[in-house]
């Protein structure tokens, strides 16, 4: 009884102080870790395939008018598992280390990006342009420092 | 035995009562009879020829032959196969006879297809609902596919007209009313104990006060990537087995073959599941019986653990990994000095552990002889995982129905004979030095190569299925899954492991003290939680009181209090 005692405290001991000063001291975590998502509006280009394969749909997509595709992450459902990141054909999505992203004002989680698209003739949905040049034909372009908001 | 000699036995025994037979994959047959024989076929293959009752699924095929499919899911363990009685009912007023008082086993699993598809088990001795809520209206069954997911039917105004019908107290018992938020379960679950003085005379169980309709969103809402998502939170500790349990059933059920690499890294990250699951429970246990030593010590020790599935999956825990034909994050080569320098620490210090408790009079006094599960019952019950093994019951998947790398670097089946439950924590402890030995072979064995599957078809047909167990820390789950035509499963069946284990409660608290009660039901390591509250209703003298999970977690310390003799 005793004995087993004493290892216990031994145990004990020989671990010593295991607790980290967080949050007053940082505490970053490894590469390759899953945490809040980022969207380069730059290179989105509205294809919707990140919508597509979120578990948690925490991605909605709507064509507002003909001209315009938009996307919003509502970030407080995600869960992480970074599928959109794996998906995307353009590397528009990326995960970044980011995880204290507790916060009073729900907005802080909610991104909102506007593609301006330009619509095919035979069906009529939106597609991307394939170069810049053909972009500044479409209806409703802005130059892209106000090409997209994030609010 | 093969699969072959099996059916040629049953149809000489039944004769024109076998309809049909499938095996589209070699050790997996699926067998229709016709409703009269049903229970004849599963006491047969019960009794003849040891097969142990898995789960029950019933289906809603109305649309394609207009009746309900009641699938009974049976192991052979010894033999590796997974044999399923599938029985055809009318969609008419549809009922198929019990095959609980031959197979008991399958009482809950029963109870559930009546409750959630609307088929008459006839012949349960207990035919009370067991996930539908007290005021759900008679007739509305979720899993019936003219229900849409989220749809609810009027239920009542809450003013206490519905009542569940709680077995009677015994002549002179108290009831003790635990719940319906357990102090001991995560999940909330109502349990009256039916005490004389301090002892448990009786007990009576209502649970599923948080079903969350997964399986229903899963055969209406998703789609099939994005089922191993869900999944995996199905349980908070153990998530990764059902992520794996589902992908390895349709990866079967889709002829997808996930490559040799994606096999073993599911393997792995198992095995590091099972070490720190275990770890973890260890430390409850502990707390539970005022031994927080045990409690500290445990989870520093499982810490670096958790810090490197972060760095393998990117996430501390629900990783994520599992995708249909195979996993979505490689693990380099760079790393597996690092995997196994980890778990070789804690392989270290758990040998530490396991001497200085075993050592312990104080802990063993707490546990020895206290929450018995005799072999008989665990074998009636069918009870799995640590409860299982601890009654000297060698059920474990890894070696029954091996899955991902289980094939080529098996894992001990370790058991304990003594059925209680400092024998369920033998086991446990036992199996994380196991789960260690495995992770060095298994990483000395692991391929090179791609861990996705590419020959994936563009469209998958309807009606195929799969079956698959893995074996989670608690026991063993089962996902069993029907193909459907609109790019999700038509059926999606989950046993998780407490399932089973919680039939055999009953008959573990019988006759132990209400201090034990928290502790025994630890043992069968369910999840478990804080900050509820249980209610004492002494039924001689009409008078309430009330106890907080403080004061019973103080009533379980305070036995081994007296036990240290202060």
């Amino acid at each position: 009884m005793i004995i087993s005692k004493l290892k216990e405290a031994l145990i004990c001991f020989k671990a010593g102080r295991v607790t980290l000063p967080y949050p007053f001291a940082p505490h970053d975590p490894e590469d390759g870790f899953h945490g809040r998502v980022v969207v380069d509006a730059e290179k989105c280009v509205g294809c919707g395939g990140c919508a597509e394969v979120c578990p948690p749909r925490c991605i909605e997509v709507s064509d507002p008018d003909p001209d315009r595709r938009v996307l919003d992450f509502l970030l407080e459902r995600c869960t992480y598992c970074a599928r959109c990141a794996e998906v995307c054909p353009e590397e528009a999505v990326t995960v970044t280390k980011e995880y204290e992203t507790a916060t009073n004002d729900l907005n802080d989680m909610h991104m909102h990006i506007e593609v301006f698209m330009s619509t095919c003739r035979r069906c009529g949905r939106c597609y991307e342009p394939p170069t810049p040049l053909d972009r500044l034909m479409v209806t409703g372009f802005r130059p892209p420092t106000g090409k997209s908001e994030e609010a | 035995m093969t699969t072959a000699e099996l059916v040629r036995a049953l149809r000489h025994d039944f004769g024109a009562a076998i309809q049909s037979v499938e095996e589209p994959v070699s050790d997996k047959v699926r067998v229709a009879v016709t409703p009269e024989s049903v229970v004849a076929v599963a006491k047969s293959l019960y009794r003849d020829y040891g097969a142990r009752f898995l789960i029950t699924a019933g289906i809603d095929s109305r649309k394609d032959r207009d009746g309900f499919d009641v699938d009974h899911i049976f192991s052979l363990d010894k033999e590796q196969i997974f044999f399923i009685v599938r029985t055809t009912v009318p969609s008419d007023g549809p009922h198929v006879a019990a095959i609980t008082p031959e197979v008991p086993a399958a009482a809950w699993a029963e109870r559930e297809l009546q409750d959630l598809l609307g088929v008459k088990a006839d012949g349960l001795l207990d035919g009370r609902r067991l996930i539908l809520p007290d005021d759900w209206p008679e007739g509305v069954h979720p899993l019936r596919k003219d229900i849409k997911y989220g749809d609810w039917p009027p239920l009542g105004d809450g003013t206490g007209e519905a009542t569940y019908p709680w077995k009677p107290a015994p002549e002179g018992t108290s009831t003790v009313v635990v719940g319906p938020f357990f102090p001991v379960l995560e999940e909330p679950t109502q349990l009256r104990l039916y005490v004389d003085g301090e002892r448990v005379i009786d007990c009576d169980y209502r649970g599923f006060y948080n079903h969350r309709a997964i399986e229903k969103m899963g055969d209406s809402e998703l789609t099939y990537n994005e089922i191993p998502f869900v999944a995996e939170r199905i349980c908070g500790i153990c998530g990764f087995i059902h992520s794996s349990c589902y992908c390895e059933a349709a990866e079967e059920a889709l002829g997808i073959t996930a490559p040799r690499r994606a096999r073993y890294i599911r393997s792995l990250m198992l095995e590091l599941e099972r070490i720190h699951s275990h770890m973890l429970w260890t430390g409850i246990a502990g707390h539970i019986l005022g031994f927080d030593t045990v409690l500290m010590q445990t989870w520093r020790m499982r810490e670096p653990l958790m810090w490197l599935c972060e760095k393998i999956s990117g996430n501390r825990k629900t990783y994520g990994m599992n995708i249909i034909g195979g996993v979505r994050r490689d693990i380099s080569r760079d790393l597996y000095p690092e995997i196994l320098s980890v778990v070789e620490k804690i392989e270290q210090e758990w040998a530490q552990l396991y001497d200085a408790v075993q050592g312990d009079t104080i802990l063993k006094a707490r546990l020895v002889g206290v929450g018995m599960l005799p072999e008989e019952t665990a074998k009636a019950l069918a009870a799995v995982g640590p409860t299982g093994r601890g009654s000297n019951q060698a059920i474990d998947a890894r070696a029954d129905h091996p899955y991902a790398a289980y094939d080529e670097v098996p894992a001990k089946v370790i058991t304990h004979p003594d059925c209680d439950n400092w024998a369920r924590v033998v086991v446990r402890l036992e199996e994380t030095l196991e789960s260690v030995r495995w992770i060095r072979e298994g990483l000395k064995e692991m391929p090179d190569g791609p861990v996705m599957a590419t020959d994936i078809a563009e469209t998958v047909p309807a009606g195929h299925w799969g079956v698959c167990t893995v074996e989670a820390p608690r026991g063993e789950a089962i996902h069993y899954l029907v193909t459907g035509g609109d790019n999700r499963p038509d059926r999606w069946r989950v046993r998780a492991p407490t399932y089973a284990n919680l039939q055999a409660l009953p008959s573990m608290i019988k006759d132990e003290t209400i201090a034990d009660v928290p502790i025994t039901l630890g043992s069968m390591d369910p999840c478990f939680s804080c900050t509820e509250r249980v209610e004492v209703v002494n039924m001689r003298s009409g008078e309430a009181e009330t106890l907080t999970h403080q004061e019973l977690l103080t009533r379980s310390r305070a036995a081994t209090e007296r036990l240290r003799g202060r």
